[in-house]
């Protein structure tokens, strides 16, 4: 079926086409028109989502095409189990934040539709991405847009932001690209030629010293994204001074690449490496899940608060993913999807708060009184941050510590130490403290005394239907998680086999398969 | 024979009556737009020219041992040519009979270089290369510090030419000609006194083409032209320099002394370009630096072993060479006139949002970042010295970059700079006081 690849195709497509198509014609078209190109794309991701499932043959969305042959560098975009929920979750973040700062001023300039197009493009592109060079071409080309985002609609400190964020994450990516070229190169050496297809790099045996350069660039590229402590020193200035669309899109969608790289790259490139190294990554999760939220409850600028929550709630789905455990990385996949969404609506809400009352909106409180709409969802969100049952954030955060749980038990059990089960312990006191945070976020901001209630505009109807599509989405996991986890079941087992043919690990899918039986 | 003397040489003899002609109308008096028309058109039947003589796959040996005209010579002379065309259309560089004659005989010499398969007139070539450029960098600018920075051209040049001339009077004591492959085979080989030559000859090269330890000239000269003239300098003088040596070393494997040599310079070149650039303040001086970092890049590729680097060079010379006229270009947009600090460009991006877009992308390309053509120039090199499995020198190279990044960056965000009273911070502000 020759057109099978067009959905694929067209994801990328049509935001940079919609990018060009603004900057040529008048600048009253160009909001609708941006708006029309992500909604596109939404629709055409929903369609290859609800028409994906484990056993969707992947060749069924595959885009190919030689790009530059010598080098084995193709244009290759393809959906599988990995990433499968990023795409949606994109798809879903991009129209919501536009529709959000539809009223803005910014909204109205072509420049900023136009980066916001191209930062969608590029970010689908590393997420779809079946080539490995073209991935890292995706994955710094999504600075650029991003990079000047901040620079032109940000607040006061844009430009040290601006800076920071990019030099920061650029300057963890140096040694990925010696590491991409050293994998092709690996390929020269065992096949006899250039090739950067991933289908081909899985496909190599790599000796423990290779295995451990690429374990070490992808991992340092991956915990400045994400990011992790000690490596996340840019996010509460980059948060904190990017305009609200883009920090609900960095927190939301561009941290989950840090995550993504760590599933789609460390873990299959490194089976001897990663396995042994998981206890290490197991203590950075855990430093960042407690510093994260133990900076979250000290702080008191709202953006920077929900910045540290987005480093603590990170912090679990890299301990999930270095679990090794079936539920675990389930868990972890569910988490992307949930803290992309709670996260990015906690900051339009901010954001459509700071529209409201300037840079005063940080002593606003009572707005329960004042705005109960904004209110409301606000709480929603918050809640989904707490991890409250029948949200997504508990699906995910429990199913994460769950697989954590089992593996740790089984890890003592084997006599290999407790280190896992102690870490899972400490990450579970992180659910307290976030809670703690949250509420005091929420007390704040919602309950304080009524006496001082602003006066506030609420929200309009208008302005409430596009939150719709993130709390359905919230509830959906919470309620259903099954439908939507049987779609990354393949990849998720075929993660823990791997792992298990190095280090033998005992029977965990019974659990995974009560779990995605659990919503049918 | 003789019609191949004829056609092989073409592209040659056309820049060459071009120039005769050039002489003439000059004296007649004739308005200047012909001279410009007059260089366009030749360089674009010169260009297709090698175009189709590539596509015929023309490889005949002229005069053995003395000129040659392979597949590499037609590649190079294309790239060469393509670009000098580049420079003609987006800038004002031939706008005048004395600058279009001096650019023309400049790329003349050029040619010769990719050429020549003996000494003799890879020397005639690099002499009539440099000898124009010192006249273009003094003309039309009538003041002392262009003077002081063509005289430090013009030293250092002829320094190097002596240095060259030393090693190629030590080559013919050891081959006993001076066809450039028995000189090739001799240093690949690895004997002292060879070894000593191609030291002679690459050091020669080396200030021409700026390289670390050889590069004093550069900032001053750079900073001291037109900008025009600065962009024909970084670009296709520099870039025939590097594929000269191309030419020499083609898929010579290196021994460990000059293996190390050719390493430890690249990487300085690239280290010390980038972090004297960080505090520039003036665009020509910062091109300057930059093109000192970008050498770097060039020679690491001399490491490689496994016969890329051809391709390589080739690629990276013709995408930095368009890349650096096209930046020189849009710059000279944003900055009318000759000032040439880089706060001119403060928020160019309201005022000329396509002249700022091209050059901000044309930084960014330099800087190496995907996915802008920079980045595979430096991908291609640097995959070949991977494969050469000289991770190490690839991974310290790559560091270097990052520093260059820094303040590619800051070009490309001064851009989009706006300061507190631009109106668009104000109407943001008023936008969420009045609701």
């Amino acid at each position: 079926m020759p057109e099978s690849w067009a959905p694929s195709l067209l994801c990328l497509g049509l935001p940079l086409v919609g990018a060009i198509a603004i900057s040529l014609l008048p600048d009253r078209m160009a909001r609708s028109l941006s708006m029309l190109a992500m909604l596109a794309v939404l629709a055409l991701s929903l369609q290859i989502f609800l028409a994906y499932d484990a056993a969707t043959d992947p060749a069924l969305f595959d885009f190919n095409l030689p790009w530059m042959p010598s080098l084995g560098i193709n244009l290759h975009l393809g959906i599988d189990g990995f990433n499968i929920y990023l795409l949606l979750l994109s798809a879903l973040l991009f129209p919501v934040v536009l529709a959000c700062t539809w009223t803005s001023a910014e909204s109205r300039r072509p420049l900023y539709l136009a980066l916001m197009l191209i930062l969608e493009a590029s970010l689908l592109g590393t997420f779809l991405a079946q080539n490995l060079l073209l991935f890292f071409v995706f994955w710094e080309a999504v600075l650029i847009p991003m990079g000047v985002l901040i620079l032109v609609f940000g607040g006061g400190q844009r430009r040290p932001a601006a800076m920071a964020f990019f030099l920061y994450t650029l300057a963890g990516s140096v040694l990925l690209l010696a590491a991409v070229i050293a994998l092709g190169a690996e390929c020269l050496r065992q096949t006899g030629s250039w090739s950067f297809e991933l289908t081909i790099l899985y496909g190599l045996r790599l000796d423990p010293s290779m295995q451990l350069l690429v374990f070490v660039a992808i991992m340092l590229a991956c915990a400045v994204k994400c990011p992790l402590v000690p490596f996340h020193s840019w996010l509460p200035l980059a948060y904190n001074e990017a305009p609200p669309a883009a920090s609900a899109l960095m927190a939301g969608a561009l941290s989950k690449m840090g995550a993504f790289g760590i599933l789609k790259l460390a873990l299959p490139f490194a089976p001897d490496v990663a396995p042994a190294a998981a206890p290490y990554m197991v203590w950075l999760a855990v430093a960042s899940i407690l510093y994260g939220a133990i900076l979250a409850l000290r702080e008191e600028n709202y953006k920077r608060l929900v910045a540290y929550s987005s480093l603590s709630h990170m912090g679990y789905i890299v301990l999930g993913l270095f679990s090794f455990q079936q539920t675990a990385i389930h868990g972890s996949m569910l988490q992307m999807l949930s803290h992309g969404v709670a996260v990015a609506g906690l900051f339009l809400l901010l954001g459509m708060l700071e529209q409201r009352c300037g840079s005063a909106y940080r002593q606003v409180t009572a707005l329960a009184i004042a705005a109960p709409r904004l209110a409301v969802l606000l709480m929603l969100f918050v809640l989904t941050s707490v991890a409250l049952p029948l949200t997504s954030g508990f699906t995910a955060e429990f199913l994460i510590l769950l697989g954590a749980f089992t593996q740790g038990l089984a890890a003592w059990g084997a006599g290999s130490g407790a280190g896992l089960l102690i870490a899972a312990l400490l990450a579970s006191s992180g659910m307290i403290l976030g809670a703690a945070y949250m509420l005091r976020f929420a007390r704040a901001i919602l309950f304080d005394s009524s006496d001082r209630a602003p006066a506030v505009r609420d929200l309009r109807l208008g302005e409430m239907t596009p939150f719709a599509a993130p709390l359905l989405l919230i509830l959906w996991i919470g309620i259903a998680p099954g439908t939507i986890m049987s779609k990354a079941q393949g990849v998720a087992s075929q993660l823990v086999q791997a792992a298990a043919t190095v280090e033998p690990r005992p029977a965990a899918p019974a659990i995974a398969s009560v779990w995605s039986g659990h919503g049918k | 024979m003789g019609s191949d003397l004829f056609s092989g040489l073409l592209a040659e003899e056309l820049l060459l009556v071009l120039l005769l002609t050039l002489m003439l109308p000059e004296m007649l008096k004739v308005s200047p737009r012909i001279a410009d028309a007059l260089v366009k058109l030749v360089l674009f039947a010169a260009c297709a020219i090698l175009l189709r003589q590539y596509a015929q796959g023309y490889d005949v040996d002229l005069m053995p041992g003395e000129v040659r005209v392979d597949r590499f010579a037609v590649l190079a002379k294309l790239v060469l040519l393509g670009c000098a065309l580049l420079l003609t259309l987006v800038s004002p560089v031939s706008a005048t009979f004395k600058s279009g004659f001096l650019v023309c005989s400049s790329l003349l010499g050029a040619l010769v270089m990719m050429d020549s398969a003996g000494f003799i007139p890879l020397f005639i070539g690099i002499e009539m290369l440099s000898l124009p450029a010192f006249a273009l960098m003094l003309s039309g600018t009538g003041t002392t510090s262009a003077s002081e920075g063509a005289f430090k051209y013009l030293v250092l040049s002829s320094i190097a030419s002596a240095l060259l001339l030393f090693g190629i009077a030590f080559a013919y004591g050891i081959t006993g000609t001076l066809n450039i492959a028995d000189f090739a085979q001799a240093v690949g080989a690895g004997s002292s006194p060879a070894v000593a030559a191609g030291i002679l000859v690459a050091s020669g090269f080396f200030l021409k083409a700026a390289v670390f330890p050889f590069h004093g000239w550069a900032p001053d000269a750079y900073s001291s032209a037109r900008v025009q003239v600065t962009s024909f300098l970084a670009s296709i003088v520099k870039g025939a320099v590097i594929l000269a040596l191309v030419r020499i070393f083609a898929t010579v494997d290196l021994n460990s002394a000059t293996f190390a040599i050719i390493a430890v310079l690249s990487l300085l070149s690239i280290y010390y370009g980038n972090i004297a650039a960080i505090r520039q303040r003036n665009f020509k001086r910062l091109l300057a630096y930059s093109s000192i970092s970008h050498a770097g890049y060039m020679l690491v590729a001399f490491i490689d072993t496994t016969g890329g680097r051809v391709a390589d060079l080739l690629w990276y010379v013709a995408i930095y060479a368009a890349t650096v006229i096209v930046a020189c270009a849009s710059f000279a947009i944003l900055c009318p006139g000759e000032r040439d600090d880089v706060q001119a460009t403060d928020g160019a991006f309201q005022s000329h949002p396509l002249a700022a877009l091209v050059f901000g992308l044309a930084m960014l390309s330099l800087a190496g970042l995907p996915p802008l053509p920079g980045f595979f120039a430096k991908l291609f090199i640097f995959s070949s010295v991977i494969a050469s499995q000289y991770l190490a020198a690839a991974i310290i190279a790559f560091v270097g970059s990052f520093i260059g990044v820094t303040y590619y960056l800051a070009l490309f965000f001064r851009l989009f700079a706006t300061d507190a009273r631009s109106p668009l911070v104000d109407s943001k502000q008023s936008g969420t006081l009045v609701k």
